[in-house]
């Protein structure tokens, strides 16, 4: 067999799920699938609650008068501005079109970069914000739920002892958490572009 | 520049389309996910197609990058769909269509990128222009052609 002549046998192809995309009604009804645009979609949820959040945590350190409460939340607010503007940079960077001028090899390290420093994101997100957070909320609960300033209540070595444990389990759990979570979305998907990406460069 | 103007030239050229995507797509579900995604990656950059470059070449890459970018299944090589739907194409010739079969399965089993780089040699590309369009040297696609020519007629005689 001619694998060039048969290879020319199918140029002319009848495939109906094709031709049926080929209306100019399809068009404006497409919508894309490709990673990027969820990541892009992610991150414009991520703002949005982290402008939501943001709005809470100010209303909690002006409406508790309890200035650990206050600072801890202080803290978590300046990591979650910190993490707004992060998310909008690389939502203003990220392009979700794929390119008609690169090359594969270069559209292919994009693609990973730009999935990889998402993914570098989320963990410190889940590394800085959560545990501190859990902090603050741990010492709200506590001075709502027993009805003692913070002072007091976390005057009790048992107390702080929890917290610690608290902090000491969260941080770990949290990162591997957004990690798991992470490769189950784009593990795969990573992988296989890693695996092009060095296929192609393995003469270097 | 229009929308008919675009689908007109797609039409034509839709035989790169439905080739590349046989090649990669793990079913019938995936092969139509395909076929849109890149019918709406060309329809985003027609704007800025040049008119000066070939409108195939330049369908060829957006087709490329975008099924290597895209998400998809882990591979199968013998699905059906894909492979059924050459018949029609080489026009009820029996042993033509199972060559038609056999030399695309043979392709579906290569490493992905070998697949794309054999594609394109035999739609008759030079060695520069497939070196261009993957972004590697013109020695790395002679070797990689030799390679990949050597591991086709293996297949394809075993």
């Amino acid at each position: 067999m001619s694998i060039e002549k048969t290879w020319g046998e199918i140029n002319d192809p009848q495939d109906n799920d094709l031709s049926s995309l080929l209306q100019s009604s399809t068009l404006p009804k497409l919508s894309s699938h490709n990673p990027l645009v969820k990541i892009k979609k992610n991150l414009l949820n991520n703002m949005v609650a982290a402008v939501l959040i943001c709005m809470l945590y100010i209303f909690v350190i002006f409406y508790f008068q309890i200035w650990q409460v206050q600072i801890a939340i202080g803290l978590v607010l300046i990591f979650s501005l910190w993490a707004l503007y992060t998310a909008y940079q690389q939502y203003k960077k990220l392009n979700t079109t794929v390119s008609s001028h690169s090359s594969v090899l270069d559209e292919l390290k994009r693609h990973y970069q730009s999935i990889t420093n998402w993914m570098n994101t989320q963990q410190k997100v889940a590394l800085y914000i959560y545990p501190v957070s859990a902090a603050g909320g741990f010492m709200l609960g506590g001075v709502l739920g027993s009805g003692k300033p913070v002072a007091a209540f976390m005057q009790k070595p048992f107390v702080l002892i929890v917290l610690l444990i608290a902090i000491i389990i969260l941080v770990p759990v949290c990162w591997y958490m957004a990690k798991w979570m992470f490769n189950y979305s784009f593990g795969k998907h990573l992988k296989a572009l890693k695996k092009n990406i060095d296929a192609l460069e393995e003469e270097k | 520049m229009s929308e008919a103007n675009f689908l007109e030239q797609v039409r034509q050229n839709q035989g790169i389309i439905y080739k590349l995507v046989g090649l990669y797509a793990s079913d019938a579900e995936e092969k139509k996910d395909l076929y849109q995604e890149v019918l709406l990656q060309a329809w985003k950059s027609w704007p800025a197609f040049r008119q000066e470059a070939k409108f195939s070449t330049w369908l060829y890459r957006i087709c490329l990058n975008t099924i290597f970018t895209q998400k998809r299944k882990p591979q199968r090589v013998d699905y059906k769909d894909s492979l059924e739907s050459i018949a029609p194409a080489v026009q009820n010739k029996v042993a033509q269509q199972e060559d038609v079969v056999r030399l695309r399965q043979a392709i579906r089993q290569l490493p992905e990128t070998d697949r794309a780089i054999i594609s394109m040699n035999l739609d008759g590309y030079e060695n520069a222009e497939i070196a261009e369009m993957f972004g590697i040297s013109n020695n790395h696609v002679a070797v990689k052609l030799h390679r990949i020519k050597q591991q086709l007629g293996n297949l394809l005689t075993a």
